[in-house]
């Protein structure tokens, strides 16, 4: 197959260039692409962010609805996150049922944002047992150029950080706004021969074998993380690689949030 | 008592003798499979389980799954299926199989001896046949795993003589862990329980002869032996 | 993660009587199945798993397969009654992102160079759950992958920790699991301390992070003493018995 082809190929050539201390666009291991947030594009949906990290593009928008919440917490919001690896993203999506890399993606996402429990979801509850706003953070995927997880972390919380919250739509009234407690960010890293690389790019990212994604909060804490990908971690490795999530993640905050 | 090791286990530090099912990582050797270590020659593990993987020069019994000119495709009992060329057909010299007659000299169905010609990279495997190559008529076929086919033949062939000698059988052990048995209905019972009793026990000591006890006092019994 | 309104720890133990840093009981029995070409059965406390492999077998479709090398294909499952609100039949979220995550929890350790264009297929089925079923579920694969014959560098093992009452404990219950304020499963090699899984769910420091990985690497070497004994004494067991006839 062609594309197999051409992996094999952009593999050794990523691993020459990281033998050699350099990536392929020049960047230091720990440098992320030019990042950029654009927020409230989306007029329809209550809260929108478009993040670009170099050519991968992701956009978010969030959906609120009313329903019934969950029996097990009857005073509770729900959040549900939802992935689309859209075709027109990558020659590798097709359309169908989401697989198993989209629910990874809006599940690692999720954990990230439920875990740092930005959004109170007990403020979320109109009527205990009855009736409460389900928020639904939806990602489009539109360009995968590697590292969809912090582009779409990073558009999930900037979208949540304005949402309108659509009360005359239901009748209701009440805060316009949604207080949003924490901005957690996530950090994606590999490991390609030995060296930790922040940011995978595409080609970076089919050269590594082992991933790891770090989430944390303003405080440093951490609130979500995943290993992926078919290799090994030592524990040094993933200690460092945990200093490096934070470290970023605060400046990711700092400029973009 | 033979030494079981499972994926992972550290066998010895004489990477130069690291042969079969074993793998050298820093000057020492680990065992890549479950099974029993073998020191002897070189350092390997005799598999419990797994697959058959068709090895040239393996004589094999394949069972006709395909017919797809100008080749048959067998079933080898491996993961991998292996083709048989009409070329290969010892008994076609003169006359020419054609598209529409392949199975008027082998079937769907039919057993066969035959030997691994070649495998290439990519798995393809070539078989070509034996003389007497045409396995049916009155006998039995049982399959065992193969990695009990060593057992069932024992050691210089000791363990196939005698079961060939107690049983009054024609017995035919091919690397697959494919067996022809041919014999007395009662004769080939006996074999087909005995075999099989010598798959379930492979892995242990003393083997051949709680079999030969078995055998002579199943014999003397007149059939009621314990299986 | 919920608030913490169910006290999970009273004077220094937990509520099932444990210490922090205790595992619950296990049970693995090897070669439990007639059809597959390995099994396992797997108890973690009041987990009861099940693991199949079938392979290396052919691999459909066909043009999915790996020209160099074997296709590992992993398939975690709850059975609808092996959780209190019965569980519709099929594959979920969740069970999908738990099957990605276990496969490539043992990807490392397979040598898929021997089987060329095969797929080695991995079945775990869950009839009864108790929170840590991935872990449950990780440990009695890579024991039936053994059992069939797979060829691996090692055996991989695995365990869960997690925050509750604001103390690190090891592999947490349903009940821990629901209530506390971190979930961690790991899954480890133990001979090289390599890990091939890690996942976190709730909210940690990374002190706490970091002190949860060694407890949750310690306890993988206790839990890998237990694979391999089983897979070792399932065949000295039969041993035994003939010499005792």
């Amino acid at each position: 197959m062609g594309l197999e082809i051409v992996d094999d190929i952009r593999k050794d050539y990523v691993y020459d260039l990281v033998k050699s201390g350099k990536r392929e666009d020049g960047r230091g291991f720990r440098e992320y692409r030019k990042i950029s947030v654009e927020r409230d594009l989306i007029k329809r949906a209550e809260g929108s962010a478009r993040v670009k990290i170099g050519d991968t593009e992701v956009l978010v928008g969030i959906k609120l609805e009313l329903g019934e919440p969950f029996p097990d917490t009857p005073d509770k919001g729900v959040l549900i996150t939802n992935a689309e690896l859209v075709p027109l993203a990558s020659p590798r999506f097709e359309s169908g049922p989401p697989n198993e890399n989209s629910i990874q993606l809006a599940r690692v996402v999720d954990r990230g944002i439920r875990g740092s429990e930005a959004i109170d979801l007990e403020k979320l509850c109109i009527e205990e047992g009855e009736k409460v706003w389900i928020v639904f953070i939806d990602i489009h995927v539109l360009d995968d150029n590697g590292n969809l997880v912090d582009a779409a972390a990073l558009g999930a919380i900037a979208s949540l950080l304005n949402i309108r919250m659509p009360n005359e739509r239901y009748g209701l009234t009440g805060e316009n706004t949604l207080p949003i407690r924490d901005t957690p960010v996530a950090v994606t890293m590999v490991k390609i021969d030995g060296n930790i690389l922040a940011d995978p790019n595409f080609d970076e990212g089919n050269a590594a074998t082992s991933r790891l994604t770090v989430i944390s909060n303003a405080d440093g804490t951490l609130s979500g993380m995943q290993k992926s990908g078919s290799g090994g971690l030592k524990e040094e490795e993933i200690a460092e690689m945990v200093e490096i999530g934070i470290e970023k993640a605060g400046e990711i905050r700092e400029r973009y949030l | 008592m033979y030494k079981v090791v499972v994926p992972g286990d550290f066998i010895s530090e004489e990477t130069n003798r690291a042969g079969e099912s074993t793998y050298v990582e820093e000057g020492k050797v680990y065992a890549t499979r479950y099974g029993i270590v073998d020191e002897r020659e070189e350092i390997k593990v005799v598999a419990l389980s797994g697959k058959y993987v068709p090895v040239k020069g393996d004589v094999v019994i394949g069972r006709i799954a395909e017919i797809s000119f100008p080749y048959w495709i067998v079933d080898i009992a491996s993961p991998y299926d292996a083709r048989l060329h009409v070329s290969e057909f010892a008994g076609a010299s003169d006359k020419k199989i054609e598209f529409g007659n392949m199975n008027s000299y082998l079937d769907l169905g039919d057993l066969i001896m035959t030997k691994v010609m070649n495998v290439n990279v990519l798995m393809r495997i070539e078989l070509g046949l034996k003389e007497d190559f045409k396995i049916g008529g009155r006998g039995r076929l049982i399959e065992i795993s193969h990695t009990k086919v060593p057992r069932v033949i024992g050691r210089s062939g000791s363990m196939i003589r005698m079961l060939k000698e107690k049983c009054k059988c024609f017995i035919f052990i091919a690397k697959n862990g494919r067996i022809w048995i041919e014999g007395r209905e009662d004769d080939m019972n006996l074999a087909s329980a005995v075999i099989l009793k010598i798959a379930s026990e492979a892995h242990t000591s003393g083997l051949t002869d709680r079999i030969a006890d078995f055998l002579d006092s199943f014999r003397k019994g007149k059939g009621k032996g314990q299986v | 993660m919920k608030e913490a309104e169910v006290e999970l720890i009273k004077e220094g133990k937990r509520l099932d009587g444990r210490g922090f840093e205790d595992l619950r009981s296990i049970k693995i029995e090897v070669g439990v199945l007639k059809r597959a070409d390995g099994s396992c059965y797997f108890e973690l406390g009041d987990n009861k798993v099940i693991a199949a492999v079938y392979g290396p077998r052919e691999m459909h479709p066909r043009h999915a397969q790996d020209a160099k090398m074997a296709v590992v294909k992993f398939r975690y499952n709850m059975a609808p009654f092996s959780v209190d609100d019965r569980k519709r039949p099929g594959p979920d979220r969740r069970s999908i992102e738990i099957s990605k995550v276990s496969r490539e929890a043992l990807d490392p350790v397979i040598m898929r160079e021997y089987y060329p264009k095969t797929a080695i297929e991995v079945y775990v089925e869950l009839l009864q759950s108790d929170a840590g079923t991935r872990t449950a579920g990780i440990n009695a694969a890579s024991v039936a992958l053994a059992d069939a014959g797979i060829p691996m560098k090692d055996l991989v093992s695995s365990v869960a920790v997690g925050k509750i009452d604001g103390e690190m404990v090891l592999d947490l219950n349903a009940m821990e699991d629901n209530h506390g304020e971190a979930d961690m499963p790991v899954a480890v090699i133990a001979r090289t301390n390599t890990i091939t899984a890690l996942q976190m769910d709730g909210r940690l420091t990374k002190e706490e992070f970091e002190r949860g990985l060694k407890l949750a690497m310690g306890a993988c070497h206790q839990i890998y003493e237990l694979q391999r004994t089983a897979l070792i004494e399932r065949y000295s067991k039969s041993e035994n018995k003939k010499e005792e006839e």
